[in-house]
């Protein structure tokens, strides 16, 4: 799979800086003048405008100066990291850099504590730096071929005693309205493949879902998107764990949707998963009625991709 | 040194904020022409007493360079000093000191300063428009090659305000400690104000404390109604010669202090992130007004988060550094309180009229000091400081204004 995000291109004078972590080595420049230590890459000294800067190896670590745990995506490409540990590392020789954190509990951030480089070689062309505590068992590289395989769905779904309902005992179907969603289905990976499929499936080849390279220029969300009746279709393959089962019916048919939203892009590369409610329950004339509020989201994002109120008609 | 107070604004103008899919399309050029013409009848004033211009001309729509001098052909009017300023949000606070200053120096008589923000029509094929979508995605940060946040910043997300803002107030709960409901006492007087203010987006829609505290968490600490929303809008100001001032039809306001400064794109790359840049800003100004942050009858401050406006607070002298939290639970900030901030109800709930935000706090001082603020008219109104900020603390800009 490509790197669909905002990608560095190093520069004459940063590129010892990228050199040095595709090697897995952090560099910093070093005023020969003042012995100030600097970063970002620049072609003089900030503090004495000295032009004699070296490039000097340096272990990367560091302190947490900042962070903050983004909830909404600052780009939509940023969709699958939700959410996202944006955190800024004092360098040991002094110096500030932007970054995130990664195999780090949220409980666990402190301000101030100690952090060591992650080298993250999964763009392929350049490696990212990031940073982990150093307590974390975090590996200090993620290898290019280790995402897809550290995306793969897992399949494993709560098995839960399920309650045996009769959808002709109208009292208890009432009973399983409710407020509150379930716990999570499993996570499934929506990836360019699957949307060129179902591109070329449903005839909807619009560059939007299925250019990677316009979508990356033109686009308002900077990379593709999945389909929404795409998105809509793959809750089959979202197993949602249910604690009950309705029994005593002839027949059971998936009656349509009284509601279908879109509210939400699924970037390709995205992991997704999905919960339910029971919203409504009633007496039809030719049975029950149940209404399952159905909502996809991307993993870790508060906003529902695809809203769906599902009619299933009991007879 | 400085400011000797022989400039003065003398009219003002704004269109009522709206939702960009509601707000009418207009050229740049248009909303330029409509608001001065606003701004120069509510002076009492024609179009030809303008012979300077200040504009903020980052995202000018009809052109990328050469702003000036289009704006002035097509408004018909020669100039004698003419600037584009580009410092985001503290441009409108920028603009009128710059104007004050070109006038005392004796280059000019009139300046307008304007900021059009509403957006404009589309062209067939229109590249601009591309161009500026593709741009506006990225919340103000470069994307040019060379740019170092477009090489070091992006690839990891970090991008626009929210999370820079949010990394802030970070950093000050770690250091001094973080009270949600002391900074939320921010959003909750700024929309009782604004509850006052017919002009203001949230007119009518009051919110409490507890409010503020289950809105939506965006970035920690940062939830959605400490968080401004950018609305279309559009503000124009003039400054003139004290003496052709005292002919105007409303009260002068003089322009008597004012400071600037700018410290870093990124807070990441200053030293101390939470020595904001309005301290050195403010501390100009009110030496150059020979007053102190008690002295001011009002605090127009800008408001784009809580953190801002609180760091503000501290910065700018109005409490010691790390008691912003309690001076917020020992005052009350609305327009009957004992510390008046805000009293438009803020960008927060005024609404932020993208770069022309700033311009909202600018032009309430202006209608305070000239007793014209309606139900929100504060009984002490000759004193205001205002303060502009733009991009994630990045520069600030302070004026001290006071009534004739």
């Amino acid at each position: 799979m490509s790197w669909n995000k905002p990608l560095p291109q190093p520069t004459p004078i940063s590129a010892p800086f990228w050199i040095g972590l595709k090697a897995h080595q952090v560099r910093l420049q070093r005023c020969e003048d003042c012995g100030q230590w600097i970063f970002f890459p620049r072609a003089h000294c900030p503090e004495c405008a000295s032009p004699k800067l070296v490039w000097r190896d340096v272990s990367g670590e560091g302190e947490l100066y900042t962070y903050t745990i983004a909830r909404i995506p600052t780009l939509p490409e940023f969709t699958d990291e939700m959410p996202q540990i944006l955190a800024v590392v004092q360098f040991d020789q002094g110096p500030h850099i932007n970054t995130t954190l990664i195999g780090v509990q949220e409980s666990d951030l402190r301000i101030g504590m100690r952090v060591r480089p992650v080298f993250d070689d999964r763009p392929g062309e350049v490696t990212l730096l990031r940073y982990t505590s150093i307590e974390s068992q975090h590996s200090a590289v993620i290898a290019a071929e280790q995402q897809s395989s550290s995306q793969s769905t897992a399949e494993l779904v709560s098995q839960v005693s399920r309650r045996k309902i009769s959808c002709k005992d109208i009292t208890a179907m009432t009973s399983l309205v409710s407020e509150a969603f379930s716990e999570w289905s499993n996570e499934y990976l929506v990836t360019q493949e699957i949307i060129d499929e179902f591109a070329a499936l449903s005839g909807d080849d619009y560059w939007i879902h299925t250019d990677p390279a316009k979508a990356r220029e033109q686009s308002p969300f900077g990379t593709t998107i999945a389909h929404g009746m795409l998105v809509h279709a793959l809750i089959s393959r979202l197993k949602m764990p249910m604690d009950f089962e309705i029994i005593d019916f002839n027949n059971m048919v998936n009656y349509g949707s009284d509601r279908l939203r879109f509210s939400a892009p699924v970037p390709s590369g995205c992991r997704i998963h999905a919960r339910y409610r029971v919203k409504a329950v009633e007496s039809v004339r030719s049975g029950v009625q149940m209404t399952m509020e159905i909502n996809v989201h991307v993993v870790g994002q508060d906003r529902p991709s695809v809203i769906n109120d599902q009619v299933i008609l009991y007879m | 040194m400085g400011l000797k107070g022989q400039a003065a604004l003398v009219g003002a103008a704004q269109y009522k904020p709206e939702k960009y899919t509601t707000a009418p399309r207009m050229f740049h050029l248009q909303q330029v022409a409509e608001l001065a013409g606003l701004a120069l009848a509510d002076a009492g004033m024609t179009l030809h007493d303008i012979d300077g211009l200040a504009i903020v001309g980052a995202q000018f729509h009809e052109a990328g360079v050469f702003v000036p001098a289009m704006v002035g052909e097509y408004l018909g009017v020669a100039l004698n000093y003419a600037e584009v300023v580009d410092l985001g949000g503290a441009s409108s606070v920028a603009m009128v000191w710059r104007a004050a200053a070109a006038i005392e120096l004796g280059l000019c008589n009139t300046v307008l300063c304007v900021i059009p923000a509403r957006m404009a029509p589309m062209g067939a094929n229109d590249d601009h428009a591309a161009e500026v979508m593709k741009t506006s995605r990225y919340g103000g940060h470069s994307i040019r090659f060379g740019a170092p946040e477009a090489e070091m910043d992006l690839p990891y997300g970090h991008m626009a305000q929210n999370t820079g803002y949010a990394m802030i107030a970070q950093r000050y709960a770690a250091v001094y400690g973080y009270d949600a409901r002391a900074l939320a006492r921010i959003a909750v007087a700024q929309r009782f104000n604004a509850c006052h203010n017919p002009e203001a987006i949230f007119y009518g829609q009051p919110i409490t404390v507890d409010d503020v505290l289950n809105s939506r968490l965006v970035a920690e600490p940062l939830r959605m109604l400490e968080i401004v929303m950018p609305v279309a809008g559009g503000a124009a100001v003039i400054v003139t010669r004290a003496d052709r001032a005292r002919e105007g039809r409303h009260r002068p306001v003089h322009i008597i202090g004012c400071g600037e400064h700018v410290q870093s794109k990124s807070p990441t790359y200053a030293r101390d992130m939470l020595a904001t840049p309005i301290g050195p800003a403010s501390r100009k100004a009110f030496s150059m007004a020979g007053l102190r942050p008690a002295d001011m009858h009002m605090a127009q401050i800008y408001d784009c988060y809580t953190i801002t406006a609180m760091l503000t607070l501290e910065d700018a002298g109005f409490c010691e550094k790390g008691q912003g939290m309690r001076f917020l639970k020992d005052h009350d900030l609305t327009f009957k309180g004992d510390f008046p901030m805000n009293t438009h109800g803020g960008q927060l709930s005024f609404g932020q009229t993208g770069s022309a935000g700033g311009m909202t706090q600018v032009i309430e001082a202006i209608h305070q000091i000239q007793g014209r603020a309606g139900e929100r008219q504060l009984p002490r109104h000759d004193l205001a400081y205002v303060s502009g900020t733009g991009g994630v603390m990045s520069e600030q800009g302070a004026l001290i204004l006071r009534g004739a």
